[in-house]
């Protein structure tokens, strides 16, 4: 008996001194970027809509509370809820969106005074959880709709407020049916046994545990208030499972399922979330929708025949569908959250991140996923029945960038989008082909001694390499090409002609430029290097190819924009930065051929997927054998990035421009984006060349002209007959004329 | 013809450059190209890739140049007012908040040399004039044919220099900044 007493008191102790010092472990929870709304945001009001509905803002005919909206007509009324974004807080508050055409042209506040700029609230997109995979946000009492608790004791434990702690005559009857059955089954546990024995107890059910579980409830009972035991069962609670990670609390619960905050839950979705307490796998609202409707529904009549709701509210929310999100929140980004971790591994333990509750504010534009998930999905399937290789799908990754802020706005790592697997976008590390060419012909415009029109050859390459084997690129055709300028070798990405280039500047200044870009490791100085012998990933080809878009500046790629702590303190800022990498006049020059890789090279096909007035710059690669396919582009505000391949590296028979550009292109349509076009740098000069000679020209001279940019002092060789108009004559001209006059003559 | 014409069509946002550059071609520099000879494409493409041969040619744009109508930049209201916010946080000490409120328009206007320049004052102040420098001289790439810009990005990475006590680098970019203006 002293022993029974002193063990009691142990538990005692025991339960008091943990349950005080409680501190659940707060995964860090990670937000989108804000979609920022002003006049002349070329958003149209359905799509601003449709972000509403990202957020689950509920539509109604009076917006009378934080997360409802009306539309009417070219007006948008929002009741905002309040935000918290990585610099600042805001109210909640109405706002009316007026739009028109293609975009917003008014916002005005409650008192109908123009709003400037606002911001949505963040997305949340994720939480980075421990390894044992307990994921929960925790709520205060004050954001617990009163619903809630009342269903939970009208359900679990109705004695709830009276009992201490235990409900002898409930385990009674719930013993009686489990002595009958043979085995441990049913409950008849209160709220703060459950609590007991999720906070304290592994699960597994025997006898000398159940004691200890109801007499640590009863110490619980004692030395906590009800309230204090209610708002700890409904952050505790297990209430689903999503992969690795336990869905744990009401108010994690509530994001999972219906993506928005528990204050906003109506009856039919708390009685949803009451109804799955009791078996979160077997009443799993997603994959047994019938079994979680009938137990919601016996939830609502238990709360009607209780008093806790009228039988008629009762009844109405029966008739109403689940309303669950079609993919649970928190779930959606893998490829992206991998990348915001491994952000954070570089200043933050795991423990940091698990266990303290941080918010971590990142760029990801959620509109721009979307799109580059469909995209690769879509046109990858499209690709297997082409090619058939019936042993294993093919494989892609896109990355997304907004290359003036360096913002990673949207991240793939495979075709599974959902899968929290490889993630190949930042662990596949390939070949980049000829993506190195660009930053070949930057090197040759740097060095000054090319321009856009500079003729280059394009003759059979025979290397002796220092191992004493030969080295003997080929063109992709197999063809030779003899003299070409070097806008042709660029853009239709002459293996030959580009070589000789790159042999001629030296491989160490092609090593340079690619590290001045932001290639992390030193590229091995081989030959074969001039084809794009380097190993990168999709995630480092996007760092390199940003410096191309951003007019020559690098801006290091960021996912993370800022952490805050638990209390909202800034802990840490990732500043915009940038670095010149290249002369303005080279880097116009350069961009300026890409753009004509879209319009003459290998870049042509995406033409077609293309709004037709959208300048566009890029760049193919494929490494050998069609191992790899790349493409790589940009406008005025995205980047994107796209590998296609198979994992096991086998050859896929796809070129860049057969494999990854279809999907690059239908990724760049779906984005709202702006044509490229940086201003020309004063000493530049834009001039008209013959696209298979070089030789400059008049418009219209030739049949193959193109617009480049060169050098105002550069010497440029005239195309016969192309001079102009007040010219003198030129030699060739004359003996053309000649020629003619007397072809003329014998006729 | 016909694929310049689909060229211009597929590119009309670089109509303008087109414009001006056909008005850099009909200048009467340009008078003096035809003195020499065009080289034909196999005398060109003879030896190892090196750049053609000079004596056959002519420059690309000779001077005068032609001089464009100026450009104004202008913030839009959005990016305005956040600017506003932001001179009003850096005022107050918020360093960190200016810098998130500026990025905020950066995002807004990326193109536009004003934010770079009010983002490059922002690092100035904060002591980092190697940045400073940088965002001066990302403003000047996209300042061209904005001598107000210009001279203000100019003015940007002479105190930039200046911070950084190279003063002869400093008077230099003063004296730019300086030039545009009285132009």
């Amino acid at each position: 008996m002293l022993l029974i007493g002193g063990y009691l008191l142990y538990l005692d102790h025991q339960v008091v001194k943990q349950f005080e010092g409680r501190r659940w472990t707060l995964p860090a929870q990670v937000y989108a970027a804000p979609l920022e709304l002003y006049a002349g945001l070329g958003l149209s009001l359905p799509e601003v809509q449709r972000e509403l509905e990202r957020l689950h803002y509920r539509r109604s005919d009076r917006p009378d509370h934080p997360g409802t909206y009306r539309l009417s007509g070219e007006h948008l009324e929002v009741d905002l809820r309040p935000a918290r974004f990585a610099d600042e807080s805001r109210p909640a508050q109405l706002l009316t969106i007026s739009g028109g055409g293609n975009g917003i042209l008014r916002l005005a506040d409650a008192n109908a005074r123009e709003v400037p700029v606002l911001r949505l609230e963040p997305l949340l997109i994720g939480s980075i959880f421990p390894s044992h995979g307990e994921d929960r946000i925790v709520v205060s009492p004050q954001e617990v709709p009163a619903l809630l608790p009342a269903a939970l004791k009208a359900v679990e434990d109705r004695k709830f407020d009276t009992h201490h702690g235990i409900d002898p005559l409930a385990m009674l009857r719930a013993a009686w049916v489990n002595t009958r059955a043979g085995a441990i089954e049913q409950g008849g546990s209160t709220l703060t046994q459950q609590l007991v024995r999720s906070y304290f107890l592994s699960t597994r059910q025997t006898f000398s545990r159940k004691l200890r579980e109801a007499a640590m409830a009863m110490a619980l009972d004692a030395h906590f208030s009800k309230a204090d035991l209610m708002n700890a069962y409904i952050n505790e609670i297990f209430l689903g499972q999503d992969g690795e990670r336990a869905i744990h609390g009401f108010g994690l619960a509530s994001q999972f399922y219906f993506g928005k905050p528990l204050a906003e839950l109506d009856l039919a979705e708390i009685s949803l979330l009451v109804a799955v307490v009791r078996g979160p796998s077997y009443y799993d609202p997603r994959r047994h929708p019938d079994r979680a409707l009938l137990r919601r529904n016996l939830v609502l009549k238990v709360m009607a025949d209780q008093g806790v709701v009228s039988a008629a509210d009762a009844s109405l929310a029966a008739r109403r569908p689940l309303g669950v999100s079609a993919r649970p929140a928190g779930a959606y980004y893998p490829a992206y959250l991998d990348f915001v971790r491994r952000t954070l591994r570089r200043d933050y333990h795991d423990e940091d991140l698990t266990q303290a509750g941080l918010r971590i504010y990142t760029s990801l534009d959620p509109r721009a996923q979307d799109e580059a998930e469909h995209a690769l999905e879509r046109e990858l399937a499209r690709l297997d029945k082409l090619h058939k290789h019936p042993q294993e799908a093919l494989e892609g990754a896109v990355v997304v960038t907004a290359p003036q802020s360096g913002d990673v706005i949207a991240i793939v790592g495979g075709r599974d989008v959902g899968y929290d697997g490889f993630d190949r976008a930042l662990d596949a590390h390939r070949s980049m082909g000829s993506l190195v060419k660009p930053f070949i012909y930057l090197t040759a415009l740097e060095s000054g001694k090319y321009n856009a029109a500079t003729v280059v050859e394009d003759a059979p390459i025979d290397l002796k390499l220092t191992n004493g084997q030969h080295w003997k690129p080929e063109n992709f055709t197999r063809q030779v090409y003899g003299p070409v300028p070097v806008v042709r070798a660029l853009a239709e990405s002459l293996n030959l002609a580009t070589v000789g280039v790159g042999l001629d500047l030296g491989l160490p200044k092609i090593a340079q430029t690619l590290q001045r870009f932001g290639l992390e490791q030193p590229p091995a100085q081989v030959p074969a290097m001039l084809l794009g012998a380097i190993d990168v990933t999709p995630l480092a080809a996007a760092q390199l190819f940003n410096g191309l878009a951003d007019g020559g500046f690098r801006t290091p790629l960021r996912a993370v924009r800022a952490v805050l702590s638990a209390d909202g303190k800034p802990l840490k800022a990732f500043a915009l930065q940038v670095t010149p990498v290249a002369s303005p006049e080279a880097i116009y020059q350069l961009d300026r051929m890409l753009v004509l890789v879209m319009d003459h090279g290998t870049g042509r096909p995406a033409r077609a997927l293309l709004p037709a007035d959208l300048v566009v710059a890029g760049k193919s690669g494929t490494s050998s054998e069609d191992r790899d396919s790349w493409f790589a582009g940009f406008s005025a505000s995205h980047l994107v990035v796209v590998w296609v391949g198979y994992d096991d590296d086998a050859p896929t028979g796809l070129t860049g421009s057969a494999g990854a550009l279809p999907v690059w292109a239908h990724v760049m349509a779906g984005l709202n984006t702006q044509s490229w076009s940086a201003p020309m740098p004063e000493s530049l000069a834009e001039v008209h060349i013959d696209f298979p000679t070089g030789l400059r020209a008049v418009p219209g001279c030739t049949p193959d002209l193109v617009a480049v940019a060169v050098p105002g002092s550069a010497l440029l060789p005239v195309h016969p007959g192309c001079g102009f108009p007040e010219s003198a004559p030129t030699v060739p001209n004359l003996l053309e004329k000649a020629k003619q006059l007397l072809q003329q003559a014998v006729h | 013809m016909t694929v310049l014409g689909r060229h211009a069509a597929a590119i009309p946002a670089l109509t303008a450059v087109l414009v001006l550059s056909a008005c850099a071609l009909s200048g009467p520099p340009l008078a003096r190209q035809g003195a020499g000879t065009a080289a034909a494409p196999s005398a060109a493409g003879s030896a190892t890739p090196f750049p053609a041969p000079a004596e056959a040619a002519a420059p690309a744009a000779a001077p005068p140049p032609y001089v464009p109508p100026p450009k104004q930049f202008h913030l839009g209201a959005a990016a305005s007012a956040l600017v506003t916010q932001a001179h009003r946080q850096a005022a107050g000490g918020d360093y960190g908040q200016a810098v998130a409120t500026l990025e905020r328009a950066q995002r807004i206007e990326p193109d536009n040399p004003l934010v770079w320049i009010e983002l490059g004052r922002l690092q100035l102040d904060a002591n980092n004039g190697a940045q400073a420098d940088a965002m001066a001289r990302k403003a000047l790439s996209l300042a061209t044919g904005d001598p107000a810009a210009q001279s203000a990005a100019w003015q940007l990475l002479a105190d930039s220099l200046r911070a950084r006590g190279r003063n002869a680098e400093a008077a230099d970019a003063d004296h730019r900044a300086a030039a545009l203006l009285t132009h």
